[in-house]
């Protein structure tokens, strides 16, 4: 019998496959194949992006010209502008705004052949750190009201550049999904007086079961409610609202996991293609403690079918017990 | 400048990048390999590698399970959801859950091994959609259940396995799908605010403006939306007001068939056969639960209505973290292409208008 399990923030159903789950071989994943083309993300090439907004690079290098670590550049093709004014109208029953916003990307590493979860500590560190920077940076744009961090990898999760690279989009409205959340995490401390997050990390320590793993600082583990098969999310332990509050001791801890959580990944599922984004408080809303911000890691393993998007329920055929198994069992060597 | 476009339904706002506009002939992919030789479960004649069929349309003289129909429906091989059994709900710590009773039917919509919807006469859509309606009178009747979708998948890459035999599902859920409920809380709140169905004064509006109208036929409106998540993204639209897509009268139901063949075509024509998922929302079951009726003024603020979803562009993390969708195609651009893409009479058959 399979079962439907609800997500305790969302209110949302899922169908989750108990009786005949898929492991990790049920699942076709396609090869990364490198392409031959030529890279903007590549030394050499910094020409072909705008001009960088954000840098790691040795002193005596020169800005826009190769020896950098990581790079920050506006988006070629952004989906939202930073120039013009925000501006709201109606037409009819619509409303519609003008299209303002940020959108940059996160150039990782100059070595093309090189994944995420292949970065040193450090040069991860160096990633999470401009995450911080860069988000930090836009809260100073009164127009803006979320920053979503995100990472598409493989062509199936969307990624077009196969570089290794992240996102960051800046928005004029705090988006539903977010919204979504900081309401249902409300309604639920309004009833409880307590953090759902915080519950919700307590009864995974607890049961051990959907632990993926964990240090000091922070867990990660696959969500009883999982939409995806071997979803992972990220959380910090104590409770903590604000992604761009974090220490750089905090940011030490985050990226060591969540590069375990890649390299387990990684090994149990032939290299998939996911997504990553990271689910903060709102930039006005920061201040107030009353959210708990998360990353949330899906592999791209099935297809969103007409079931899905009627619903919005989804159909995962890996439980997430199963899943926490296999990505405990696969190698990583720390 | 890109522009922002709120969802007047539910809510969400997508994001039409016009600066990233794209054609057709950008999103045109090269064809999915079709399936193998092997035996299709649902054509014609091997009736019996399916599960027992639940009904068929077929003529008085051929028995259940043979050939000689038409449109069949049978139980799903892999079903998402168990008939039997009760819902069991229960609490595991801060979590709830309970098991998973549904049920779950495939609709083969041809006798025929044809792959694409688009490619079947119109009375054999009207067959099939028939048969929708009466199976979801006939779910409504198990109280355990409180929705009912009918959905379709064409091609891999929309989610449609391996079989290229035209079929579309139902799916009967426990619950009222996250999804459904937005929209059904989007509906009452204008309701309450203004005494009128939203979806009846959007449709004033877009036949008025036009440029985002597909075609009308006499009952039925097609349209790109306002904020569509998807380029290419189509809805048929009831021009009466109903709640229930399975109170349809017989010439509604003949006209939308006749739609759906025009849209499908249209679509086939103008994007090269591409990939697409469909999916029908109308009101949830209205069992009587407890003393206040759930759904007060559904059957005035609610308007059923048909989402066909061309699978173009990929979703991505900014998709699944945000909620918010990047449609690189005006809505106003794909109902042009659309409305000017004629299909041959021959192709589409005689119109029921």
């Amino acid at each position: 019998m399979s079962e439907l399990r609800r997500d305790p923030i969302l209110g949302r159903w899922n169908i989750v496959a108990t009786d005949e789950p898929d492991g990790p071989a049920d699942f076709e994943v396609e090869a990364h194949a490198l392409g031959k083309g030529k890279c903007p993300f590549c030394y050499g090439n910094e020409s072909m992006t705008p001009p960088e907004i954000y840098v790691v690079r040795p002193p005596g290098s020169t800005a826009n010209g190769p020896g950098w670590q990581l790079r920050v550049v506006a988006n070629k093709f952004p989906a939202l502008q930073i120039e013009g004014p925000l501006e709201r109208r109606g037409l009819g029953v619509f409303d519609l705004c003008t299209g303002v916003g940020a959108h940059e990307v996160i150039i990782e590493t100059p070595d093309h052949q090189r994944q995420m979860a292949d970065l040193s500590p450090e040069e991860f560190q160096a990633v999470i750190t401009a995450f911080k920077v860069r988000s930090l940076d836009l809260r100073g744009d009164r127009r803006l009201k979320y920053a979503l961090l995100f990472k598409n990898f493989g062509l199936s999760a969307g990624a077009s550049l196969e570089h290794s690279h992240s996102q960051l989009i800046a928005l004029p409205i705090v988006p539903k999904r977010v919204q979504e959340e900081l309401k249902g995490a409300e309604r639920y401390m309004e009833f409880r007086d307590r953090c759902p997050y915080c519950d919700m990390v307590a009864q995974e320590l607890r049961e051990g079961e959907r632990v993926v793993c964990e240090n000091r600082a922070f867990i990660a583990f696959c969500p009883f409610m999982s939409s995806f098969p071997f979803e992972v999310w990220v959380l910090p332990k104590a409770h903590s609202a604000d992604f761009g509050k974090m220490t750089p001791e905090g940011i030490g801890d985050f990226s060591r996991l969540l590069k375990e959580t890649l390299v387990r990944m990684r090994a149990a599922l032939s290299d998939p293609a996911y997504n990553f984004l990271i689910h903060t408080a709102p930039i006005e809303a920061h201040e107030r403690e009353e959210y708990h911000w998360h990353l949330e890691l899906m592999p791209k393993l099935t297809k969103m079918a007409g079931f899905e998007w009627g619903t919005g329920f989804y159909i995962n055929p890996t439980p997430p017990e199963l899943a926490a198994n296999v990505l405990r069992d696969a190698p990583f060597h720390g | 400048m890109p522009e922002l476009r709120k969802d007047p339904l539910i809510g969400r706002w997508v994001i039409i990048a016009t600066e990233r506009a794209k054609r057709p002939v950008d999103f045109i992919a090269p064809a999915e390999p079709s399936g193998g030789q092997e035996l299709c479960h649902f054509c014609e004649g091997n009736e019996a590698h399916t599960p027992l069929e639940i009904m068929a349309l077929r003529p008085p003289g051929t028995a259940a399970n043979q050939p000689g129909w038409t449109v069949r429906v049978v139980p799903s091989i892999k079903p998402v959801l168990r008939i039997e059994g009760n819902l069991n709900r229960r609490a595991n710590g801060m979590y709830d859950l309970m098991d998973g009773i549904g049920a779950h039917e495939i609709i083969i919509e041809s006798p025929q091994h044809i792959a694409n919807a688009a490619d079947l006469p119109t009375e054999q859509l009207h067959g099939a959609l028939d048969v929708a309606t009466r199976r979801i009178i006939d779910l409504e009747r198990d109280p355990r259940f409180r929705y009912v979708l009918w959905f379709k998948n064409y091609g891999a890459i929309a989610g449609a396995g391996r079989v290229p035999h035209a079929r579309s599902q139902v799916i009967a859920t426990p619950v009222t799908p996250l999804r459904v409920k937005e929209e059904l809380l989007g509906a009452r709140r204008y309701f309450e605010d203004k005494e009128r169905c939203l979806v009846c004064d959007l449709l004033v509006q877009e036949r008025e403006m036009q440029h985002r109208v597909v075609l009308e036929s006499s009952h039925m409106v097609a349209l790109c939306p306002f904020a569509s998540r998807f380029p290419f993204e189509v809805w048929l639209v009831p021009k009466t007001h109903r709640c229930d897509f399975a109170k349809m009268q017989p010439e509604e139901l003949a006209d939308l068939a006749y739609l759906w063949k025009q849209v499908l075509s249209r679509l086939k024509m103008v994007l090269s056969d591409p990939p697409y998922n469909a999916l029908l929302h109308t009101a949830p079951f209205r069992h009587p639960r407890g003393k206040i009726s759930h759904w007060k003024t559904i059957e005035e603020d609610y308007h059923w209505h048909v989402e066909l979803i061309p699978r173009l562009t990929r979703v991505a993390g900014f998709e699944r973290g945000s909620g918010f969708y990047i449609n690189p195609t005006p809505p106003e651009e794909s109902a042009k292409y659309l409305r000017e893409a004629v299909p041959e009479a021959a192709v589409v058959g005689v119109s029921h208008v």
